[in-house]
């Protein structure tokens, strides 16, 4: 494949990285990092704090992560590394909502988005990978094993992180949206203000308990944070009411 | 003041009606339709550019027959323009918007002499200089034909340095001689490929060598290009061209470099469709050095910006050559009511301005949080109330009956009903009631469905669309 040859020798024209992250990259099954083992933080993508418990440490990077069916989780998931400076490529998404994206914490300004990746799909991550430290898609078909697997070894290769949105049967961590409530609307007055979502996240090797936390996903200004546990029966986003004059 | 040689030369302004502002890519075409018949074109803006038209006159026949054959020219390309020739830049310019706009393949000539007489009836803010524009008529001034009979030291002492220079415009004076391009040394390299070569490897590995001639003789000219067009042409007579942008330096290698992705892309393409692939293989690689610029040097990035972009550059020209130019797009936050106009997609590598303004109130918009998802088409929907009677909005923004159950035809729920358990609405829009070709009115709704999942809805002319979720 004419990609490998030019990708590795741009990996080899980068700056020597530290030993720990040679040494995670080439762990066969990545994400199965030994328990105790302290992770570099060079080897994780960092993701916002109201995720930090349900991801603890962050995105690893050379990870695939499955984040269900496509919503705005996947675009929080996206978020915190893309704040703190990473480019995050969007592929077979043309109905990502940028302006939901914005609000969530992602930089438009980078981010690519390619809405029709067709039937090469598979290349074109790849090729994305090459540069997007974070890649979010969509695959246009259920990908054969094989060509899972070959993407999970380029995601290992570029460090990346795959953000799939849909099943990916080898993903290190899988989150979900268990149960969700909206609330500021009611019956014929109101409107949307906020979603209160239980996400779970399992996966394999350290991440194999599952965690559940409640988060507000969105939040009233389109940010995502955490939610409390139990359901207040007074929602703290009422609009105020300020007296005027 | 006038003395002979501050006459104008003739010019000959080809003008596109309607160009997007920022497209200069797509107006390279045009360019190049008329550099095809004369060498020294100088673009304006995109959407204009301009030729001095005493040479080609003489050889193609007339002025007539010069602008005939440049709108054919262009509009073989499949481009709508019209010309206009004068003396002088401003004149030409003035003459190629002069046509009538039922008749665009039309050229205005103004005989040589006649550019004063042309432009007087020109209103001043055809001079483009919003102050006097402004100004002037509130003096009785309102064509330039007014303007020109002042003199031109009333003009430079009342109207100052500008005034002086818009006088000269208006009496049909250059301000500036037409500045061509400079005419372009042949500085394209090539190498034929004899016998024809199958492979692509052989084709990358010359492609350095001759990426590597082609800026030893842009060197020795002191310039730079801050593109390379690669064409590349098969023993069937097939050929294969594209333009590679690059905001620094292009290195032999990063020249190299792209031409292997050109041919891996055209492979691509082309792998499924017949098995000879090369087409009796590649006989030639051409490469030709454009937009040169005076090479300055270039200086990286100090925090090291620039070298994060060169690899994201890189894998997005690199999904470019796989699936074309506008498949990789940089999302713009722009203005505007509904969520789908509130993006601008812009191609990777071209630089735009939000279709509509952000940072205005556009009252009637979205309020946070915006939806997750925006389908670029709206998806028809069915909404019921109980007794199964689709849900209508009056012209006073009365609902029929509560909506309660919702069925949409997105793709991968099949088109099931779901009990609505929560909604909204309706909110009236109106948009663009001055315009009968763009108005619209809708009704906005927001309707929370059985399973949790949250819509944003719209009823126009009694259809119901589903615009957004916000799951």
């Amino acid at each position: 494949m004419p990609a490998s040859r030019a990708s590795r020798a741009s990996r080899a024209s980068r700056a020597p990285q530290a030993p720990q992250v040679t040494r995670v990259t080439r762990v066969p099954v990545p994400g199965a990092v030994l328990p105790g083992e302290a992770v570099p933080d060079d080897a994780v993508l960092p993701v916002l704090p109201a995720l930090q418990e349900l991801l603890p440490g962050g995105l690893r990077r050379g990870s695939v992560v499955a984040a269900g069916p496509w919503g705005l989780l996947g675009l929080a998931l996206a978020a915190g590394a893309s704040a703190a400076g990473a480019w995050c490529a969007v592929v077979g998404l043309p109905q990502l909502g940028v302006a939901a994206a914005a609000d969530a914490g992602l930089d438009p300004g980078r981010m690519l988005l390619i809405a029709d990746p067709g039937p090469g799909w598979p290349q074109v991550v790849a090729s994305l990978l090459d540069g997007c430290e974070l890649v979010l898609l969509r695959p246009p078909d259920r990908p054969s094993a094989q060509l899972r697997r070959r993407l999970e070894a380029t995601v290992r290769r570029f460090g990346g992180v795959l953000v799939v949105a849909g099943e990916w049967d080898g993903a290190q961590t899988r989150l979900l949206v268990a149960n969700q409530e909206w609330v500021g609307i009611g019956a014929g007055h109101g409107r949307l203000r906020a979603r209160r979502a239980q996400v779970v996240a399992d996966g394999r090797g350290a991440a194999a308990r599952p965690r559940a936390r409640w988060l507000w996903l969105p939040g009233p200004d389109g940010s995502v944070t955490i939610a409390d546990e139990t359901s207040g029966s007074r929602e703290p986003f009422w609009p105020e009411i300020r007296s005027t004059g | 003041m006038t003395s002979a040689s501050d006459v104008p030369c003739r010019v000959l302004v080809v003008w596109c009606p309607d160009w997007p502002d920022q497209d200069a890519r797509a107006f390279e075409q045009v360019v190049t339709a008329v550099e095809g018949l004369c060498p020294r074109v100088e673009v304006l803006y995109p959407g204009a550019c301009a030729v001095g038209a005493r040479g080609p006159a003489r050889y193609f026949g007339g002025e007539e027959a010069l602008a005939v054959k440049i709108i054919d020219a262009v509009a073989c390309h499949g481009f709508a323009c019209r010309a206009g020739v004068a003396d002088g830049m401003f004149a030409a310019q003035l003459a190629a918007r002069a046509g009538r706009p039922e008749a665009p393949g039309a050229a205005v000539i103004v005989p040589p002499g006649a550019a004063p007489a042309f432009l007087a009836p020109h209103p001043v803010s055809s001079l483009g200089n919003p102050e006097l524009a402004d100004l002037l008529p509130r003096l009785g001034i309102r064509t330039l034909g007014d303007f020109a009979a002042l003199s031109a030291a009333e003009a430079a002492n009342r109207f100052g340095a500008q005034g002086a220079l818009a006088h000269r415009l208006a009496r049909g004076l250059d301000p500036r001689p037409l500045v061509p391009r400079p005419p372009s040394a042949d500085l394209s390299v090539s190498t034929p490929f004899d016998p024809p070569v199958e492979q692509s490897e052989p084709v990358v590995f010359a492609a350095k060598a001759l990426a590597e001639r082609m800026h030893a003789g842009l060197a020795a000219r002191g310039l730079a290009c801050v593109r390379v067009q690669v064409q590349v042409i098969c023993a069937d007579g097939q050929e294969l061209t594209r333009l590679w942008r690059h905001d620094g330096l292009l290195s032999a290698l990063a020249v190299a470099e792209r031409v292997r992705w050109q041919l891996s892309g055209w492979q691509a393409a082309h792998s499924d469709a017949d098995e000879g692939v090369q087409a009796g293989g590649i006989t030639l690689l051409r490469l030709v050095p454009d937009q040169l610029v005076r090479n300055t040097g270039h200086q990286l990035g100090l925090w090291g910006d620039a070298v994060i972009n060169d690899r994201v550059a890189r894998a997005a020209l690199r999904v470019q050559a796989l699936l074309g130019h506008g498949s990789v797009v940089r999302p713009l936050l722009a203005g505007g009511r509904n969520p789908v106009e509130q993006v601008t997609l812009v191609p990777f590598g071209d630089a735009a301005d939000p279709a509509l303004p952000s940072g205005r109130p556009w009252p009637g918009r979205l309020p946070a949080p915006a939806p997750a998802t925006v389908f670029p088409v709206p998806l028809p929907a069915r909404v019921t109330d109980e007794s199964g009677a689709t849900v209508t909005v009056s012209g006073r923004a009365l609902v029929s009956a509560p909506p309660a159950r919702l069925s949409a035809r997105w793709p991968a729920h099949g088109e099931p009903w779901l009990a609505i358990t929560s909604w909204a609405g309706p909110w009236p829009v109106t948009e663009r009631w001055w315009c009968p070709a763009s108005t619209r009115r809708r009704a906005r709704f927001q309707l929370v469905a059985e399973d949790g999942s949250a819509w944003l809805a719209t009823v126009q002319d009694g259809q119901w669309l589903i615009e957004a979720s916000y799951d």
